[in-house]
């Protein structure tokens, strides 16, 4: 029962990314061949330190979701420079991973991203940067986040 | 949010339990997790509407969290209120059916199994124990062992003596043997 119901839930949140996006975010048609992830690019708002600038987000679905949040990641070439965000495209999010609810969709966790990128004041990297990219997993979701900074 | 549609009318069709996302009933009746029109549909006190078995998956996922997946409002089995609407057949608890109560265990039996209390091959398990007791009354057991019941030892020089002596030496180097390759293997 599991296994059918998450296709279908995920195959909806792509029709509705698909017919009627929210400003700022775009599915990318050509990621939607393997199953289970998709990519969204997502525009910096207007008036931001990131107005005019495009990232792309890559969405991975496991087994148990929606109860358990998806692996979301930057990549490609441009990643955005944010003391949240890590050069290897991580993503410091307390949604993405214990704050996590299975009413979020991929839709509001592009527009927590876009919100989290307006509000930052400085382009910086996080401050352990080089750190964390030479000993994290390769899966956002093994690191132990620690969330502390609430402003940006 | 999807944008409202202007055709009130169109949105009370049962025909069309799996909406496709086009607005056309504005996902007003779907799940908050399923996002498919509610089946076995509760609502929580703060007014989120949820199919009881996508809900009762989430309270088992985080049972020492149990927010509403919405607004993060208390919830739980006790704080949802079932839905019956007329098309429905059968009028029982959605809480009742699905998910019932937790399911009833089948524990193994205790095994009293009379045998060597030390080897237990029974439930699948294998089972060793080896302990050398409360050392210095033990060997103090050993020095001063008056009077414990044990027959007195063969006269000296005998047939049965030799034996014993012989049976003695073969079990100290059956000892020390074990000794070593428990130590040194």
């Amino acid at each position: 029962m599991a296994g059918c119901f998450v296709q279908k839930r995920i195959q909806k949140e792509i029709l509705t990314l698909k017919n009627s996006p929210p400003p700022g975010m775009k599915l990318c048609d050509d990621s939607l061949s393997s199953p289970g992830q998709f990519m969204v690019e997502v525009k910096g708002a207007e008036g931001t330190l990131f107005a005019g600038e495009e990232f792309k987000l890559l969405f991975k679905f496991g087994q148990s979701y929606p109860f358990d949040s998806p692996q979301v990641t930057f990549v490609g070439n441009q990643i955005p420079v944010h003391p949240h965000v890590y050069s290897n495209g991580h993503i410091c999010l307390s949604i993405l991973t214990e704050d996590w609810s299975p009413a979020l969709s991929a839709e509001s966790v592009c527009l927590s991203i876009i919100s989290m990128l307006s509000s930052c004041s400085e382009k910086k990297r996080p401050p352990d940067n080089a750190f964390y990219i030479r000993t994290c997993s390769k899966n956002p979701k093994n690191t132990k986040w620690w969330f502390h900074d609430d402003k940006v | 949010m999807e944008p409202s549609t202007d055709q009130p009318g169109t949105s009370h069709s049962t025909t069309n339990p799996i909406s496709d996302g086009s607005g056309e009933n504005n996902g007003q009746f779907e799940c908050n997790i399923c996002l498919d029109t509610a089946k076995d549909a509760v609502i929580s006190y703060c007014g989120h509407l949820f199919c009881w078995p996508c809900l009762h998956q989430w309270l088992e996922t985080k049972p020492n969290r149990q927010e509403c997946p919405v607004c993060k409002a208390g919830i739980g089995k006790d704080k949802v209120v079932p839905l019956y609407g007329r098309g429905s057949t059968n009028n029982q608890d959605p809480r009742e059916k699905l998910p019932p109560r937790p399911q009833a265990q089948r524990p193994e039996a205790e095994n009293r199994n009379p045998g060597f209390p030390g080897l237990n091959f029974g439930d699948g398990s294998f089972q060793m124990s080896f302990g050398i007791g409360a050392f210095p009354f033990g060997f103090f057991g050993t020095l001063f062992n008056i009077n414990d019941g044990r027959p007195r030892p063969p006269p000296f020089g005998g047939a049965q003596y030799q034996d014993e002596q012989m049976l003695s030496r073969v079990f100290l180097w059956v000892a020390v043997i074990l000794m070593f390759w428990l130590f040194f293997l």
